[in-house]
């Protein structure tokens, strides 16, 4: 756009602004704090919250389980949501508008709705509380965003590349994972980076899912705020921070496919 | 014969060579995800749906029971109210951000992105706990306050309405950003050249043209703020009162502190078919402005 830009304008995007980035640095002076009663500005400085997270079994149990959760998340809504990216960019049969809608569906619906839904599920079939149960929601909710990632990277690839292939004799599998897998590389592995960490953060989903003996990160934060509001908290949100900065600086990079 | 040639001879021979892999084939790689969705989304909906009617055989018992609790309609109403001005208040405070980002040059607009893509990958509790260090008794604000200007203010600023508006806020903006600034984006500068050119005003230029063509992205931005506040949990229990109790908690709390799946099921059905009239006259907006 080319038009100017008007003082009120300035001041109110930048009003807005600080708002947003307000409690992202927040964190970073408190978690800082030498002393264990939250107060702003902090006093002293020292290392003090972050060994206490480090050094506390109940946190660290707590991030090993959504690393996993996370991970087995990531690898499961990549392997569905990368191919049923494909059908639904590349195949122009009437049904792929409907499986479309299908997909789609999990971003339509509260996520409050769903979460009772695997509750009632998963305990009739007796897997409630366990890890597989975490992945196998986290994967559902995350795939709609990993499969508009993957969608947007392969409009921007000739599809052309995919036919000489196929004339060339290439199968339909082997035009996917020789030709179609390499050129989008980078979206794939956005939409990886971006699965991971919506399923590192969730807390609905997990908060019916989870048991003690699978309390997630965010589970564990969410008690924390609600009965005592530990200082300790501010070392993880830092931390917490510091990854959801990489991941969306590394995401934007990525999305251009062949980067 | 190499790939690159290749693939020029298939962009000159476009339709035959198309035909060479037949789109049913390609249709089986949405395979997998179909059956992920079927078995692990639409059967516990389905769940849902059929828990709400059951308690020991077949009962409407869970929606009388809900509609005849005062508790209901009073938590009905908070979610509503909170859902409808979070969603309004994001807009109106998102809408400039969106129109101030698409005037700036490339770089100024990467940082800018980076500024709204921030706030909008941190996880929910860290704002939550940000937000209660800021707002709280002996928070940023109100600790400045009594220290520059010994200003003592009688309203509490966390853990009631003004605190879950707060965190609603800030966690709905980024969702109103995106999609206002990619209608912002490509909209061809011609027209409001042209409109300049006929003697336009600035304000009538915005009004008249800009405003008019970003409405689908505002709808768009609605629906999905809606979607989003309908249905939240987080943010009334950690930065609200007790009264600012929403539908989510309280199916939490029939799930989980009750044990009535009959109840919160009932009470999600309710929900979803909320959230979907909300959504379908949304979207009716946006076809009625289209023609």
């Amino acid at each position: 756009m080319v038009d100017h830009i008007s003082l009120p304008l300035k001041i109110a995007a930048g009003l807005v602004f600080a708002f947003l980035i307000a409690p992202s640095l927040i964190v970073i002076p408190m978690s800082f704090s030498d002393s264990r009663e939250i107060m702003f500005p902090p006093s002293g400085f020292s290392w003090m919250l972050y060994r206490e997270y480090f050094a506390g079994p109940e946190w660290v149990a707590a991030t090993i389980e959504s690393t996993l959760v996370a991970t087995g998340v990531t690898a499961l809504s990549l392997a569905t949501g990368v191919p049923v990216a494909y059908a639904l960019v590349r195949s122009r049969l009437f049904g792929v508008a409907i499986i479309r809608a299908f997909v789609m569906m999990p971003m339509l619906v509260p996520t409050i709705v769903f979460a009772l839904g695997l509750y009632i599920y998963f305990a009739r079939l007796g897997i409630s509380g366990s890890t597989l149960a975490l992945i196998l929601g986290h994967s559902v909710h995350n795939l709609p965003f990993v499969v508009l990632v993957v969608i947007a990277g392969l409009r921007q690839v000739n599809p052309n590349i995919e036919v000489a292939a196929q004339v060339l004799g290439a199968s339909v599998l082997r035009v996917f994972f020789s030709v179609v897998l390499p050129m989008i590389a980078g979206p794939i592995a956005a939409a990886g980076m971006f699965s991971f960490l919506i399923s590192f953060d969730e807390v609905v989903i997990a908060w019916f899912l989870s048991s003690p003996r699978t309390m997630t990160l965010p589970i564990k934060m969410y008690s924390s705020i609600q009965w005592e509001v530990s200082p300790v908290l501010a070392a993880i949100s830092t931390l917490l921070t510091l990854l959801s900065l990489v991941i969306c600086v590394l995401g934007v990079a990525l999305r251009r496919p062949e980067a | 014969m190499s790939a690159v040639s290749a693939a020029s001879v298939a962009d000159a021979t476009h339709g035959r060579a198309r035909r060479a892999a037949p789109d049913y084939q390609k249709a089986w790689f949405s395979a997998p995800a179909v059956v992920l969705i079927a078995a692990v989304f639409v059967i516990p909906l389905v769940i849902v749906a059929l828990q709400s009617l059951y308690r020991e055989g077949f009962t409407i018992a869970g929606y009388e029971q809900i509609l005849g609790s005062t508790l209901f309609w009073r938590i009905l109403r908070t979610t509503l109210e909170i859902t409808l001005e979070a969603s309004l208040l994001s807009l109106l405070l998102g809408y400039p951000l969106a129109y101030y980002i698409a005037q700036l040059d490339r770089t100024p607009r990467a940082i800018a992105m980076i500024l709204v893509l921030l706030p909008f990958w941190t996880s929910i509790l860290v704002k939550s706990f940000a937000f209660i260090v800021i707002l709280g008794e002996q928070g940023i604000i109100k600790t400045m306050l009594r220290q520059f200007l010994s200003l003592e203010l009688g309203t509490s600023l966390v853990f009631n309405r003004i605190g879950v508006m707060v965190g609603m806020v800030h966690f709905l903006i980024p969702f109103c950003v995106f999609p206002i600034l990619n209608n912002l984006l490509a909209q061809p500068p011609e027209l409001r050249r042209a409109a300049l050119i006929m003697g336009a005003s600035r304000r009538q230029v915005f009004f008249r043209v800009t405003f008019l063509l970003s409405l689908p992205a505002i709808v768009a931005s609605a629906i999905m703020t809606v979607v989003l506040s309908i249905g939240v949990f987080v943010t009334p229990a950690l930065l609200g009162g007790r009264r600012d109790m929403m539908v989510a908690n309280l199916i939490d709390y029939y799930t989980r502190e009750a044990l009535d799946w009959t109840m919160a099921a009932a009470l999600a059905v309710m929900l979803l078919l909320i959230s979907g009239a909300l959504i379908w006259v949304l979207s009716r907006v946006d076809s009625i402005d289209r023609h």
